[in-house]
């Protein structure tokens, strides 16, 4: 594998961080190189450490590790937070003219570079962040020039002047540490390349698959960290002739989105945990009216408030059981942000061809992070939209009872009723959250009811036969070690195994991007001795589920400290988990 | 079609079970008249409610229709006109379900002001749990849940519409079927958010608020020279605690509703078989 490097830029909230990050991600990704990028951030809006970080390389990259090679501190804390990752001939960026006296670790070069005055220099100190990636790039051997694009891209908007500044505020950092640090600081050199990356986050990617995949209303309440899905289709669905709702509350944007999906259109609501749990009532209401809604959960982590800016995977259960009574509901969970994009086109589909709500479950560590991708990954022209059973005014008359009245939870043999769209003549109906009969109304008689339980269920058992309930497989399949994980751990894991071949472990690993209905791994579970189901969360919840599809025990290694896995910690873990079998 | 559509094609043939001599039945017969007498036709119009005895409404009228959950009928009723400008959206709530549950749902409809009508059927009381105390229950109104009262005085919902910034605030008993129908066609006819509370008695379980009572206290604002366009004049009637108004309190004549400040003007029921042509542009961006 390529050389990496892993920089990161750190300070208090409000310093500008992350938008210096995102900039300096984006002059990398220009230069051809793959990106990936991680947030440690607080719940709030000033104060408190922050901290955005890179790794790069000319492969790709999907994992963070335990490793920093530049580190740009604003502040004593991002020393202090990052300590553990720095290793020997690590450099630390700082501003020795501000009042802290910077406590460099022993074997890290500390570079001091007056970042406030000579962003005063370059026209003005806020620019000082900029100094800093000047520095960075003198020290990481990367060309300048890449910073230009990227800068240009962030405060064109804002007029020539700023751009020329931030350039000549760049340049400064270059030439200071040119000028005093030529000797100090270790080889790196960040080749380049052709190709034309795209960077983007798996929020984004959702918004992006929602307007590919024909929706044409979002209705929202803020939620970290949903709320990036609701910010990226703003004023870009509208193009598409969509609408965006900033809702009163989730109890809102739920409704609102029921009611767009029973005029026709396409629609989606996004939250997290919380925002789940306020819309679970609705949600019971969208099933039994069998109306298609995609409802896409970012998870974090719970319960309650819980820790709202960090990493966790517990909210399976709730989407696989949330609600009183027995709905069925698909379960999609995106592995690779490449995948949010993706699934989101299928949740679609799927909900109209099914007419059932759909949970996209994406969680906080693909939300918040950017990640290079080649642009035909989202390849546009194999979006397909396929909307179901919906009928118009010629072929309505099959499904009127002899009364001619429409009967929209029609008894059909697969379990999927016509849909008619309000306007649509001789379609006028009901629909209810109490139980109903054919027509949709409502009835408490025994035979009615079990027909449509049966009805509701039989469009599962239909979509379990007819789609592709699949699985993504990487390594060695005859391999002893089988490793299953669901949602974001895909990239970790699979870096994880290169790590594990150095130490002689070779691990096949299967990668479920589907909650319900699931792939049945029956065969690869029996076919491998050790089995690790591998999640960020503390139940296990995935594997209560494949161990009772499976009925067999399984080993988990399971993270929740609010902090995704690392590549190379989960192979320690994988390992340790092997090994304690041996002893045991 | 519109032009032959009677009011009966809106009923459907579910008789309702509603008590003998509830206000419900009148409350609906006018929403079903002033539909047909503006122009509207079953196949084109969607009425969504709440839970409680105005939920029922659904199942009575012959239309497109969604009985949803508890207090929520508002921002059905929103999607579902936002997504398709074309259709005329008809909500209906009752005094709890409106005022209680979904009662900030009502204040941020009043103010979303899309154009659509919300019929309230208030009975000050909750009927269909068998009759405990309801938002707009008299201070003093003693029932199964507050035996010496509530002791905490009503909401007034055409207030909290005025302060919201309702653009139609209307109110009307559901016995005297000509002005109920009147003034629901008004509202229909409303550019944006007409909002009609309905003096829907309760023959069961309010022996206070009964039709006797209504007949004997209403005052017709016609009667009484108001002009709804002004909107001192509507605080004073709305403030007026010891009246019963009926008749079209508020009408801001300059309102414009939700889709045409956002330039809502499609159906977005129909999309592309595939992405967009410029899809791809979308890609392009996150160079």
């Amino acid at each position: 594998m390529a050389e990496d490097l892993n920089w990161a830029i750190g300070g208090e909230a409000g310093d500008g961080i992350d938008s210096t990050g995102k900039i300096f991600a984006q002059a990398l990704s220009r230069a051809g190189r793959h990106v990936f990028t991680s947030k440690d951030f607080a719940s709030r809006i000033r104060g408190g450490y922050t901290a955005y970080k890179i790794r790069t390389s000319t492969d790709r990259v999907q994992s963070v590790v335990d490793r920093l090679d530049i580190l740009v501190a604003l502040t004593q804390r991002t020393i202090d937070e990052n300590v553990d990752e720095l290793h020997d001939g690590s450099v630390v960026i700082y501003d020795g003219e501000r009042s802290w006296d910077a406590e460099i670790p022993e074997g890290v070069v500390g570079v001091d570079v007056p970042l406030k005055s000579l962003a005063e220099d370059a026209g003005g100190a806020i620019m000082r962040n900029v100094v800093a990636l000047g520095a960075a790039c003198e020290i990481a051997s990367f060309s300048i020039e890449n910073l230009d694009e990227a800068l240009a891209k962030r405060f064109s908007s804002k007029g020539e002047k700023l751009v020329e500044n931030n350039k000549q505020a760049a340049r400064l950092g270059q030439e200071y540490v040119q000028e005093h640090y030529a000797e100090d600081i270790p080889e790196y050199s960040l080749e380049e390349t052709d190709e034309d990356y795209v960077l983007l986050n798996g929020d984004e990617a959702i918004g992006m698959g929602a307007i590919a995949a024909g929706c044409r209303f979002y209705a929202g309440y803020p939620i970290t960290p949903a709320t990036d899905v609701m910010e990226y289709l703003t004023g870009r669905i509208d193009q598409y002739g969509g609408h965006v709702v900033q809702a009163e509350d989730e109890l809102s944007a739920i409704n609102m989105a029921l009611g767009a999906a029973r005029s026709g259109a396409r629609a989606m609501t996004a939250t997290s945990g919380p925002g789940i749990d306020l819309m679970t009532e609705t949600f019971g209401l969208v099933a039994t009216s069998e109306t298609p809604l995609v409802i896409c959960d970012v998870m974090r982590s719970g319960p309650s408030t819980g820790m709202p800016t960090k990493q966790e995977q517990g909210d399976l259960n709730m989407a696989l059981y949330g609600g009183h009574g027995e709905v069925p509901r698909f379960v999609l969970a995106p592995t690779t942000i490449a995948e949010c994009f993706h699934k989101t086109v299928e949740a679609f589909n799927l909900a109209e061809k099914y007419q059932l709500p759909v949970y996209l479950v994406s969680d906080l560590a693909m939300a918040v992070t950017e990640q290079t991708f080649r642009p035909e990954e989202f390849d546009m022209d194999e979006v397909e939209v396929e909307r179901g059973n919906v009928v118009d005014e010629d072929d309505i008359d099959q499904y009127l009872d002899e009364q001619d009245r429409f009967q929209p939870h029609y008894d059909a043999a697969d379990g999927v009723s016509p849909r008619a769209f309000p306007g649509t003549e001789g379609g006028a109906h009901m629909s209810t959250g109490l139980e109903h009969n054919e027509l949709g109304r409502r009835t408490e008689d025994t035979e009615e009811r079990v027909k449509q339980v049966d009805k509701r269920n039989r469009k599962v058992e239909t979509a379990q036969r007819e789609e592709a309930w699949d699985y993504r497989e990487y390594g060695d399949a005859d391999a002893d070690t089988l490793v299953i994980s669901w949602g974001s751990n895909e990239g970790a894991m699979v870096e994880a195994m290169e790590y594990l071949d150095d130490e002689g472990v070779d691990v096949r690993f299967i990668s479920v991007p589907y909650i319900f209905p699931r792939p049945d791994l029956t065969d690869a579970v029996e076919a491998a001795e050790e089995v690790i189901v591998v999640e960020c969360n503390e139940q296990g919840q995935f594997a209560d589920l494949l161990e009772r599809d499976t009925l067999t025990r399984l080993k988990r290694v399971n993270k929740y400290t609010g902090v995704r896995f690392k590549a190379d910690e989960l192979a320690d873990d994988i390992k340790a988990e092997l090994e304690a079998e041996v002893t045991a | 079609m519109s032009s032959e559509v009677r009011f009966t094609d809106f009923k459907s043939d579910k008789q309702p079970t509603w008590c003998p001599g509830c206000g419900d039945f009148g409350t609906m017969n006018g929403m079903m008249k002033a539909l047909a007498e503006t122009g509207n036709d079953p196949d084109n119009t969607f009425v969504c409610a709440g839970i409680g005895c105005s939920g029922k409404i659904g199942t009575y009228m012959h239309s497109y229709a969604l009985h949803g959950v508890h207090g929520r009928a508002l921002p059905v009723g929103t999607g579902v006109k936002l997504a398709n400008p074309d259709l005329e959206v008809m909500v209906a709530g009752g005094d709890g379900d409106g005022y209680s549950i979904g009662a900030g749902h009502f204040i941020h409809a009043v103010r979303r002001n899309v154009d659509m009508t919300y019929v309230v059927m208030d009975n000050r009381i909750y009927g269909l749990t068998k009759g405990q105390a309801s938002p707009t229950s008299r201070e003093d109104f003693e029932t199964s849940t507050t035996p010496e009262g509530p002791k905490q005085p009503p909401v007034n919902p055409l207030a909290l519409a005025l302060a919201a910034g309702g653009t139609f605030i209307a109110q009307s008993f559901s016995s005297d079927a000509q002005r109920h129908t009147e003034i629901v066609k008004r509202a229909v006819e409303h550019d944006g958010f007409g909002f009609v509370n309905v003096y829907s008695p309760c023959v069961t379980f309010n022996d206070v608020d009964t039709y006797d009572y209504f007949r004997d206290s209403i005052v017709d604002l016609d009667d009484e020279d108001h002009d709804p366009s002004d909107r001192d004049a509507a605080k004073e009637k709305i403030l007026d605690a010891d009246k019963e108004y009926q008749g079209v309190i508020y009408e801001d004549e300059n309102s414009v509703p939700y889709s045409d400040l956002h330039g809502l003007d499609a159906n977005m029921s129909e999309i592309p078989d595939g992405a967009p042509e410029d899809a791809m542009d979308l890609v392009r961006e996150f160079y």
